[in-house]
C-alpha cells in the first residue's frame, strides 16, 4: 500500500500514513491533538488546519495542496475567507501525497486549566488496605514442618488476629526472597482483612492510595496517605481519548466504527493513568521506593461510557436507548489485569453505576454530598459534558441525566474554548452603556477598556456570565432574541446577517478578530439550560415538590460559574441565593472517600441501588417543559428570589415573582 | 357572504395568530371563517400555512427559536382541527405519502415532530412510526403503505449509524423509494455517502428543512409526471 509522509507544525511531529488517511486520523496516530468536538463527523468545523505549500529542503518534502483530496462540501461550509488561504478541515482532507500541515492555535486541543483541586474531607479513615509488620523466627532444622507462608500466616493471626487470609499468587512466588531480604522482618499489606496483596522487606510505614476521577475531558489523580486520608499530591491531564472524540457519543461511535476502537481508547487512558502514577509518585521515591508500586489501593469514578471503555467493554449499548450498562455493581479488579502500574496484586475499586447515563461519577457525588442524610430537599447539579441531577432528601432521592450537550464547556459556541489561559472566564455588562468588563484566565485583574489582554475565546463560566448579563442589559429578551434597536456599536449583525454582541474588540485579543457572542450561541445555551431545568422540574413534580430548599452546583464547571448568573438564566428553579452552593469536584471527593473508607464503599453500593432513576426524555410532559424552560429564566414559572436579587439593578428585566 | 375585504381580514388574522402563536386567536378566526362560509381550503392554505411559512423565515433568521416554533405549531393545529373536517378535497399541490420516524435507540423526537407537522400541513398522508423505531420497521411500513418517501431522524451520533442499514435495505427492496435523513449529527456528506436522496440540515432548522423537503418533493413529483407524459 502506498504511504505518504505527513509533518505537523508547530509540534514537529511527523510520520508515514497510508494513502487516503484523513489528517485528523494522521494527527491522532502521530500524537498531535487537534480540536474535534464531533469526532471527525464533519459537523463541528473546529479542526481547521493549514497546508504549508512548497518544497521544504530540511525535510526534503514537496508539500502541495494537490496532495490532499478535493475540497468537500462540508469544508466549503465551515471555511471562511477570513480563515486565510490554504485552510482545510483535518477530518475531511485526505492525504494523497506528502504534506506539511500547520495546526493553528485555535485548532489545538490545548492544555487546559484543571479546576479539580482537592479539599479537606471530614471522614473517619478506615482504608481497605492495611499494613502489618511482623517479625518471624528464623527457622532451624527442628522446625522443618512449617513453610514460610504458614509461618507468616501464623504470625499474622497471633499478633493481629487475622485469620483465613489468602495470598496473591505472584506475591507468594517472591515470598522467600522477600523474607530473607528483610532479615525475617516484613511488612504485609492486607486487603479487606482477606487477602495478602503485598509483602515488603523490613518495616515500611507509609501506605498510599490513589483516587482517580476520569472525566470525559479531564483526568485527575489524588495521591492519598491511607493512614491519615490526607491528599499528598494531585496530578491531572487532559483525557488522552480526546483526539478520538470530544464527547461521550463521539467516542462510543469511534468504538463502533473502528476495528479495535475500544482497545485503542482503552490503551490511551491506561497509558494516561500510568503517566499520572509515574509523575505523582516521583516525589515519594525517598520514603517509598518502587515508584507506582508504592500505591497499594486505588478507586475510580467516571461516567458510564468512560467506565466501559477503560474496562475494555463494548460501549455500544450504553450509547443508545434504553442505555443498558454491562454491569451496575462496583468491581474489584486486580491492577495487573488492567495493566495499571500500581502494586500489581492490588485491587482497583470501580464505583457502581446508578443507571445508564448516571454513572459511577454520580455515585461519587452521591456519597460525597449525602443527600440521603439531609432533612432539606436539595437539588444537586453535576455539570460536566453531561448534566446529572440528584434531587431529594433522607426519605427519597431521584436521579436523572440531561443531554445538555457540550455548550457549557465552550463547545458549539462560536468563540468557545476550554478553561485555558486566554479564555474569558467572567463577564459583567453595564445595563446603561452596554459596555462589558471581563476577566481572562491567566491575568489577575479584570480587563480595563482598550488594553490588549490577549483574549482568545470564552470558556463555559464566561458564556454563562455574558449571556446572563446580555439579558440583564436588555440586549436579548426573554425568548433569547437580540433587540436590534439597542444603540451600541457592540450590537451588530455578522456577515450572514445574524445578530451578535462584541465582547472584545480585535485590538484586545490575540486571535486577530473580535470575540463575539452570537445569536446561535444564545440558542445553544438555551437548549442546554432548558434540558437541565426541565429535568429538575420533572423530578420535582414526580416527588411532589413545589420548591427547593437548597441547590448544590458540583463539577469542575459548577464550581466556577457565577451562581447569580446561573440563576438569572434559569439553569435551575428558583431558590434563595444564600442556599445555592458551589461544592467543587464532588465526584472526585467521592472517589477519595471510597478510597479511605470501607463504610463509604458500602454506602456507594447500597445507595446506588436505592436512588430512583428517572428517564425524563420519554416523559410525555418533557417536550412542553423543555420548551418552556428554554426562555430566560423561564416562560411561565415565577422566581421570587431572583426577582429580589436582580430586578433593581436590571431596569430592562421583569421577573415574575 | 364572503367579501374580498372580509376574506382578507380573516386570512390576516389566521396568519398572524400562527406567527404570534395565539392559539385562541387561531380558533376564533377559523370558526368565523366557517360561519361566514369561507372555503376551508383557502383559510388553511392562504391563512394558517402562510403564517407558518413566515414562522419558518423568522426561524431561519434565528429570530424565532424552538419554543416559538412549537407554540406556533400549536396555534396552527388549533386552526387545522377546526377547518380540516370541512375541506372537501385537500389539495395543496402535493399528494403523496411518507413514512417517518426516529431510528432505533433514539428517543429524541422534537425535530421529527416538527417535520411531520409540515407534511401534515402540506397534505401528505403521514405514517408516523414514532421514536426508537426498530430498523426493519421502516422497510416493512414502506412496503405495506407503498409510500413515496421515507424520512429517518436521529439526534445521536451512535444511533445515526443505524440509518445506513435502513437505507441499504430500502434500496434492495424498493429501488424507487425516496429517502431523506436528518438530525443533529447528520451531514449532507453522510447522506451522499450512504445513498440518501435528501438531507435535512439539523434539528434547529427542522422547519425550514421540512419546507425544503416538501418543495423538493414537489419537484420530484413534477419530474416524475413530466417523465410519464414525455
Amino acid at each position: 500500500m502506498k504511504k505518504h509522509r505527513v509533518i505537523f507544525q508547530p509540534s514537529g511531529r511527523r510520520g508515514e500514513v497510508a494513502d487516503g488517511t484523513d489528517l485528523l486520523d494522521a494527527a491522532r496516530n502521530l500524537g498531535v491533538d487537534i480540536e474535534s468536538i464531533c469526532g471527525g463527523k464533519g459537523t463541528c468545523g473546529k479542526c481547521k488546519v493549514r497546508v504549508e505549500e512548497g518544497f521544504f529542503e530540511k525535510d526534503s518534502m514537496d508539500s502541495r495542496m494537490e496532495h490532499l483530496s478535493q475540497l468537500t462540501e462540508v469544508e466549503r461550509k465551515f471555511l471562511k475567507p477570513s480563515d486565510g488561504p490554504g485552510m482545510r478541515l483535518a477530518c475531511a482532507a485526505r492525504a494523497l501525497g506528502d504534506v506539511k500541515i500547520f495546526v493553528p492555535e485555535k485548532s489545538r486541543a490545548g492544555k487546559q486549566i484543571v479546576r479539580k483541586a482537592a479539599k479537606e474531607l471530614n471522614i473517619r479513615v478506615e482504608p481497605a488496605v492495611k499494613k502489618y509488620f511482623v517479625e518471624l523466627e528464623k527457622p532451624s532444622l527442628h522446625e522443618v514442618i512449617k513453610g514460610d507462608l504458614e509461618k507468616l500466616l501464623a504470625a499474622l493471626e497471633k499478633n493481629y488476629g487475622l485469620s483465613g487470609l489468602s495470598m496473591d499468587f505472584p506475591v507468594l512466588k517472591d515470598l522467600q526472597d522477600t523474607i530473607r531480604k528483610g532479615n525475617w522482618g516484613v511488612t504485609v499489606s492486607v486487603w479487606k482483612g482477606r487477602e495478602i496483596i503485598k509483602v515488603e522487606p523490613g518495616f515500611i510505614e507509609a501506605s498510599y492510595g490513589l483516587a482517580v476521577d476520569v472525566g470525559t475531558t479531564t483526568v485527575v489523580g489524588y495521591l492519598t496517605d491511607l493512614a491519615t486520608g490526607k491528599v499528598m499530591a494531585t496530578e491531572s491531564m487532559m483525557n488522552p481519548q480526546v483526539p478520538y472524540g470530544e464527547d461521550v457519543m463521539s467516542r462510543i461511535t469511534y468504538a463502533m466504527t473502528n476495528p479495535d476502537g475500544v482497545g485503542r481508547m482503552q490503551k490511551a487512558i491506561i497509558d494516561g493513568l500510568n503517566e499520572i502514577i509515574s509523575n505523582i509518585t516521583k516525589a515519594l521515591s525517598a520514603e517509598a521506593p518502587g515508584g507506582g508500586e508504592a500505591i497499594v489501593d486505588m478507586t475510580i469514578v467516571f461516567n458510564t461510557a468512560m467506565h466501559h471503555i477503560l474496562l475494555g467493554f463494548n460501549p455500544e449499548h450504553i450509547g443508545r436507548s434504553p442505555f443498558i450498562p454491562a454491569i451496575q455493581h462496583g468491581l474489584d479488579i486486580k491492577a495487573r489485569d488492567l495493566g495499571i502500574r500500581i502494586n500489581p496484586g492490588s485491587y482497583i475499586y470501580v464505583l457502581p453505576i446508578e443507571a445508564g447515563f448516571v454513572g459511577a461519577d454520580n455515585v461519587g457525588v452521591l456519597i460525597a454530598m449525602e443527600p440521603y442524610n439531609m432533612e432539606e430537599k436539595v437539588l444537586i447539579i453535576d455539570i460536566g459534558t453531561n448534566g446529572e441531577l440528584l434531587l431529594g432528601n433522607k426519605d427519597r432521592v431521584c436521579s436523572t441525566s440531561c443531554a445538555t450537550g457540550p455548550a457549557f464547556e465552550g463547545a458549539q459556541i462560536k468563540m468557545g474554548m476550554r478553561a485555558a489561559p486566554g479564555a474569558i472566564e467572567k463577564v459583567k455588562i453595564d445595563p446603561a452603556t452596554k459596555e462589558p468588563l471581563y476577566k481572562v484566565i491567566g491575568k489577575e485583574e479584570w480587563h480595563i477598556n482598550l488594553e490588549k489582554i490577549d483574549a482568545k475565546g470564552i470558556c463555559g463560566s464566561g458564556i454563562i456570565d455574558a449571556i446572563a448579563w446580555m439579558y440583564r442589559a436588555g440586549i436579548i429578551d426573554k425568548s433569547g432574541r437580540f433587540d436590534m434597536n439597542v444603540e451600541s456599536p457592540r450590537v451588530r449583525k455578522d456577515h450572514e446577517g445574524k445578530p451578535e454582541y462584541v465582547l472584545a474588540w480585535a485590538r484586545e485579543t490575540s486571535i486577530g478578530g473580535d470575540i463575539t457572542i452570537t445569536q446561535g450561541d444564545v440558542r445553544a445555551l438555551q437548549l442546554a439550560k432548558g434540558a437541565l431545568y426541565a429535568g429538575a422540574k420533572l423530578m420535582m413534580r414526580r416527588m411532589g415538590l413545589e420548591k427547593l430548599d437548597k441547590v448544590m452546583l458540583a463539577g469542575a464547571f459548577g464550581s466556577f460559574i457565577d451562581k447569580e448568573s446561573a440563576m438569572t438564566l434559569g439553569m435551575f428553579p428558583d431558590c434563595d441565593i444564600d442556599n445555592v452552593y458551589a461544592v467543587g469536584n464532588a465526584a472526585g471527593d467521592g472517589a477519595r472517600m471510597a478510597l479511605v473508607s470501607l463504610t463509604k464503599r458500602g454506602e456507594a453500593e447500597e445507595k446506588a441501588r436505592w436512588v430512583e432513576f428517572v428517564e425524563i426524555a420519554v416523559e410525555p410532559a418533557f417536550e412542553k417543559e423543555f420548551m418552556q424552560a428554554m426562555h430566560l429564566p423561564h416562560m411561565k414559572d415565577s422566581f421570587p428570589n431572583l426577582k429580589k436579587l436582580i430586578e433593581k439593578e436590571s431596569p430592562h428585566v421583569v421577573i415574575k415573582g | 357572504m364572503v367579501t374580498a375585504e372580509k376574506r382578507q381580514e380573516l386570512l390576516d388574522r389566521l396568519k398572524n395568530a400562527v406567527i404570534q402563536y395565539d392559539e385562541d386567536g387561531a380558533k376564533e378566526a377559523s370558526n368565523e371563517a366557517l360561519d361566514i362560509g369561507m372555503d376551508a381550503n383557502d383559510a388553511i392554505f392562504n391563512g394558517l400555512v402562510s403564517g407558518m411559512e413566515e414562522v419558518g423565515r423568522l426561524f431561519e433568521a434565528q429570530e424565532y427559536f424552538v419554543p416559538e416554533l412549537l407554540m406556533s405549531a400549536d396555534a396552527l393545529y388549533a386552526g387545522l382541527d377546526i377547518l380540516k373536517p370541512h375541506v372537501k378535497q385537500l389539495d395543496l399541490g402535493v399528494k403523496g405519502s411518507v413514512v417517518i420516524g426516529t431510528v432505533e435507540g433514539d428517543v429524541h423526537d422534537i425535530g421529527k415532530n416538527i417535520v411531520k407537522m409540515m407534511f401534515d400541513v402540506a397534505g401528505f398522508t403521514v405514517y408516523d412510526l414514532g421514536r426508537d423505531v426498530p430498523l426493519d420497521k421502516f422497510v416493512e411500513e414502506q412496503l405495506r403503505t407503498d409510500s413515496d418517501l421515507v424520512c429517518l431522524s436521529a439526534m445521536m451520533t451512535t444511533t445515526m449509524m443505524g440509518m445506513k442499514k435502513v437505507i441499504d435495505d430500502l434500496r434492495t427492496k424498493n429501488p424507487n423509494v425516496k429517502i431523506m435523513i436528518g438530525g443533529a449529527p447528520v451531514s449532507s456528506d453522510i447522506a451522499d455517502k450512504w445513498g440518501a436522496d435528501g438531507y435535512a440540515k439539523d434539528a434547529n432548522n427542522a422547519l425550514k428543512d421540512a419546507i425544503n423537503m416538501v418543495s423538493s418533493l414537489k419537484k420530484l413529483k413534477e419530474e416524475a409526471e413530466a417523465k410519464k407524459k414525455g
